[in-house]
């Protein structure tokens, strides 16, 4: 058996070579001018070239960095948001142990399960009449809103693994319920944020349509709203594209590794730790 | 470690909120300070008629019409249609918007009219309009399709002459396939479904509409349906082009792009689109290249036109007096109608207008067989592009273009492409 | 006693839905005295409702004005004709869900949209599980392959549809290296209508893969490898100690990637708009959900296009519940 312990190793790199095969398109045509990525796509750059992110970079419509700005100010604030709210409310549900908690959680997860889209009319005149149509924080409460269920979801399972002794003993010492929170329990929901914060940041990152319909047409987009623009029908400069498609993933990226450590244990309610 | 983490991911938010607070969220509804109204105007972007063309034409405007204040929005992609079907539904619909088919919204009262008093300058004010009530302003004209060629395949196919007939199209057909390049070049892959209609358009044209002018009304008031006598010879004749393997699936799975592309590369002969193509190829392709119009079974001249595409004003605009005054005026700026004809080839339909310097030859040729049409043969509408009364259901071309697909893949036949066509019909009108 | 934990904890975390919490704990801290006397009983009703309304209640308002009032709402006007091109709406009773059950092209949207969560479900499930056995190592490595793995789940699904696009087309990458190694007429990945589903479900599999690869290393790394060694020394070869051990202690892993991918594949709109319009040619590729938006935005018939919405959530909720059922049954038995 130690004989073949080679094996693994050049299989999973054979694998995963195989797997990145698209990224490395992606990522080498970056690099390259558009006329290279179409006459040969798999080519190393040999000539590396700049161009295409300077392209993008120094758009005159300023299409990326407006995008990049609102992209940051809408995800930063609706998943920093989503995460304080999912994990009290996930806590007291837990906590309070009513029959009434799990009823509701089942009803928030089927919100997940529709698409966006089809409730964006009913959404859109739920905002106007509140005043909030056309504005960012009415595109973070509709993210707030649809995501939330997903962040409870994650926190009432991780909410259980934790003993209630502590919180119990605060409690006692005479902490309110909210100090005690804040204090002794949120800490303790590091990985469920972690993982809560990562999904979130993706998936509102990612969101086209959102944006594209709450926020209006003349509030400034987001980059991923941009990578649609420079898609466009008559899309005839890849290295562009591809350059913004990089440029628009790399805070995500960033925003991954940052948190990635802490973020596997918080999706399997602290199976890992044991 | 993780508070860190946390701490400088809230900071670098915040910063960055700050920073864009000014940038985003900006109003779009009324007047500023200085008393100017703000109004919003809905573009779209390609590679021709980019942002900087678009906002000169506004400032150029702006001069003309003081007291505006455009705050310019670009359609996220092609379909600008289902973008401004979709604002309209979440109750955004832009102020005035560009070459978008009012059909719908029209009905629905949310576009303001223009009367024919202030169209005067128009050659034809009432073209696409519903009943003669005019939601849009038919600025544009453009002929849909033409049938744009290679000299160099024609050659070496040894065609001497342009087709004229339907059965020298045949001839001219089976020649080039011979010598091993696509007869004609029908593209529809990926998101780009739409493109697919042209070569179907042109024998509707010919076929259906040069017989009968009036078998889009028929079809409205129920009087007939696409199992028309006419109709269906029109699809079987495609039908012929696609079974003598003229019309390819190969070439049908590249997008409008991709499919453009190829053609200008020398792959196919023909190449069936509308005069917009005119103003793609470079100069030394131009050369290459001729046009002649889709040819008819006894080679009369008949050309599919379409005039309409302009400004629309939406009736629950801030002003919508002045929207209107600011879009009668931008469709009549001599140079922004120049800038349509040289990067969009637009024919421009205004009694008041010349034609500027440095137009392709395409373009000219393209413009002069549209002029011959005028005067010495048929103008048709062009199927799926009318708007106003009557016109196909909002959605229906998305429909046709499927089986068009199917057709050229050989998933259905001519009776299962009417089939198809009248159910769906039905579903949308009832 | 270790396998007892880490199965009960995954239990816990995942069925929270469904399951209450283990009932002994729970009666111990009860049974800490804390009241006597109404003044008593009344006050903490009212902290009861305070901590009610700071901890729920701004989550709660958020969701119903933004998703269950729109859901609701939605469902309402699928009993509708409402068309945004017409100003007069009227009742018209089940006669939506009566034509969309015996119209040919909602079927096939609904088959579409079952077959891909199939092939999504059951593919990154299995592809999933064998790539995290092949990276349950430690080293800087299987580290790093590791968020190469991970890296399509954060790209956004268009970004991943153009990136495929460019491979899959007729004259793409793909079929490029096909031909200059000897085959003469690839397939059209994405232009031959009995294909292009395929193409699409795989390229979702392919984004979503890293998920499970990453839920189920962690799950790998919770079971205790004493048990692993036990069995390896009771003579039980790799696969018999995979079926008898590993496997079942991966159920709650399992379930929670199959609940994700469900969700996610239900609702598949980007990829299909990105990559065949629906199409090659009539609703080949069309989704549920690509056929409401059409309906609702292109057509703009609303009240059709809310009556698809509502048999969506319905067939959705189903399926969830089902394999919820299903899967945390599993997890109970072992």
């Amino acid at each position: 058996m130690h004989r073949f312990t080679w094996i693994r190793p050049i299989l999973a790199v054979v694998v995963a070579g195989f797997f990145f095969l698209p990224l490395y398109i992606a990522i080498v045509n970056v690099f390259k001018p558009s006329s290279e990525v179409i006459a040969s796509p798999l080519a190393l750059p040999l000539q590396p070239t700049l161009d295409n992110i300077i392209g993008v970079a120094t758009r005159p419509d300023g299409l990326f960095w407006s995008g990049l700005a609102n992209s940051i100010q809408l995800t930063g604030v609706s998943m920093v948001i989503t995460t304080l709210l999912a994990a009290m409310c996930a806590h007291y549900l837990v906590r309070s142990e009513k029959a009434w908690g799990r009823v509701l959680l089942g009803i928030m997860l089927l919100g997940l399960m529709i698409p966006p889209a089809v409730i964006m009319v009913p959404i859109t005149r739920i905002l106007r009449e509140i005043g909030l149509m056309a504005t960012v924080p009415g595109a973070i409460l509709v993210n707030v809103g649809y995501y939330l269920p997903f962040a409870v979801f994650v926190f009432m399972g991780f909410v259980r693994s934790i003993p209630r002794d502590l919180e119990e003993a605060a409690w006692v010492d005479g902490a309110g319920k909210f100090r005690t929170f804040w204090q002794i329990v949120f800490p303790l929901l590091r990985p469920a944020s972690a993982s809560v914060l990562i999904f979130l940041g993706v998936w509102i990152w990612n969101d086209f349509l959102t944006p594209l319909l709450v926020l209006g047409p003349g509030a400034g987009n987001t980059v991923t709203v941009g990578i649609y623009r420079s898609i466009g029908t008559y899309l005839r400069d890849y290295g562009a594209v591809f350059a913004f498609m990089f440029l628009a993933t790399i805070p995500v990226l960033i925003f991954y590794l940052l948190f990635q450590k802490h973020f596997v244990r918080g999706l399997t309610g602290g199976a890992t730790k044991g | 470690m993780f508070k860190k983490t946390i701490a400088a991911v809230g900071a670098g938010v915040a910063a960055v909120a700050l920073l864009a607070g000014c940038t985003a969220g900006a109003g779009s509804e009324g007047t500023d300070a200085s008393g100017d109204v703000t109004l919003t105007f809905l573009t779209f972007e390609t590679p021709n008629l980019d942002a900087a063309y678009w906002d000169e034409t506004i400032e150029r405007t702006n001069a003309i019409v003081p007291g505006v204040k455009i705050e310019r929005l670009v359609a996220p992609n092609n379909d600008r249609d289902a973008y401004a079907r979709q604002l309209d539904s979440t109750g955004e619909l832009p102020d005035i918007m560009v070459a978008v088919n009012p059909t719908g919204l029209a009905e629905a009262g949310k576009l303001a009219e223009f009367s024919e008093d202030e169209l005067e300058n128009w050659i034809d004010p009432t073209s696409n309009s519903f009943d003669g009530t005019i939601y849009q302003l038919p600025t544009n004209t453009q002929t849909i399709p033409n049938m744009y060629y290679s000299k160099a395949a024609f050659e070496k196919a040894g065609v001497a002459e342009v087709p004229q007939t339907w059965d020298e199209l045949l001839a001219a057909s089976e020649k080039v396939k011979a010598a091993g390049i696509t007869p004609i070049v029908v593209n529809g892959g990926g998101a780009d479904t739409w493109a697919n209609i042209y070569a179907l358009d042109g024998l509707i044209g010919t076929e259906v509409y040069a017989k009968n002018p009036d078998f889009l009304a028929q079809l409205a008031s129920g009087d007939t349906d696409f199992s028309d006598p006419d109709f269906v010879t029109a699809v079987t004749k495609f039908k012929e082009l696609i079974d003598k393997g003229y019309v390819s699936p190969t070439t049908l799975s590249k997008t409008y792009a991709e499919g453009q592309e190829a053609f200008l590369a020398g792959d196919g002969a023909m190449y069936p689109m509308g005069s917009w193509f005119s103003v793609a190829p470079d100069e030394a392709a131009q050369e290459d290249l001729g046009v002649f119009a889709w040819p008819s079974d006894d080679g009369s001249l008949i050309m599919p036109t379409y005039t309409g595409g302009g400004l629309s004003v939406s009736s629950s605009a801030p002003d919508v007096d002045k929207a209107k005054e600011w879009a009668l005026a931008w469709s009549q700026v001599q140079e922004n109608n120049a800038g349509g004809v040289l990067n969009d080839g637009l024919f421009v339909a205004l009694k008041d207008f010349t034609v500027p310097e440095g137009t392709t030859k395409l373009y000219d040729e393209s413009l002069a067989l549209y002029n011959d049409a005028v005067e010495n043969g048929t103008v048709v509408t062009v199927f799926g592009n009318e708007g106003g009364i009557p016109s196909l259901p909002s959605g229906f071309n998305a429909e046709v273009n499927a089986a068009i697909t199917d057709l050229v893949n050989g998933q259905t036949d001519v009776d299962g492409f009417i089939d198809q066509l009248n159910q769906k019909y039905t579903e949308l009108t009832q | 006693m270790a396998r007892r934990r880490a199965g009960e904890e995954w239990t816990v975390s995942i069925s929270s839905t469904t399951r209450v919490a283990p009932t002994r704990e729970r009666d111990e801290h009860r049974a800490t005295p804390r009241s006597n006397g109404v003044i008593r009983r009344g006050l903490r009703r009212w902290q009861e409702a305070g901590t009610f309304a700071v901890f729920v209640l701004p989550s709660l308002a958020v969701f119903t004005a933004i998703v269950f009032v729109p859901i609701v709402w939605t469902l309402a006007i699928g009993f509708t004709d409402e068309r945004a091109t017409r100003p007069e709406t009227s009742f018209i009773g089940f006669d939506n869900f009566v034509f969309l059950l015996t119209n040919p092209s909602f079927l096939q949207a609904l088959g579409n949209t079952l077959l891909i969560t199939a092939i999504v479900v059951i593919f990154t499930n299995a592809l999933g599980l064998a790539i995290a056995l092949m990276l349950h190592k430690s080293g800087w490595l299987y580290n790093l392959l590791r968020s190469v793995f991970f890296t399509p789940v954060i790209l956004s699904a268009v970004i991943v549809s153009v990136i495929w696009r460019s491979i899959l087309v007729d004259d793409g990458l793909l079929n490029t290296t096909l031909r200059s190694i000897g085959v003469t007429d690839p397939p059209g990945w994405l232009s031959d209508p009995a294909i292009a589903i395929y193409s699409l479900s795989s390229i979702m599999v392919w984004q979503m893969l890293g998920f499970a690869v990453v839920v189920y290393l962690a799950g790998l790394a919770g079971i205790p490898t004493e048990l692993e060694e036990a069995a390896s020394i009771d003579g039980a070869g790799p696969l018999a100690r995979f079926r008898a051990i590993t496997w079942p202690l991966l159920a709650p892993s399992l379930t929670i990637t199959t609940v994700m991918l469900m969700i996610s594949s239900f609702k598949v709109y980007d990829q299909v708009a990105v990559l065949t319009n629906g199409g090659p040619g009539s609703g080949s590729t069309a989704t549920i959900a690509f056929e409401v938006i059409q309906t609702a935005f292109v057509e703009q018939r609303t009240g059709m296009a809310s009556a698809m919405a509502g048999i969506m959530l319905i067939i959705v909720a189903a399926a969830n519940l089902i394999v919820l059922r299903v899967l945390q049954r599993r997890e109970v038995t072992h």
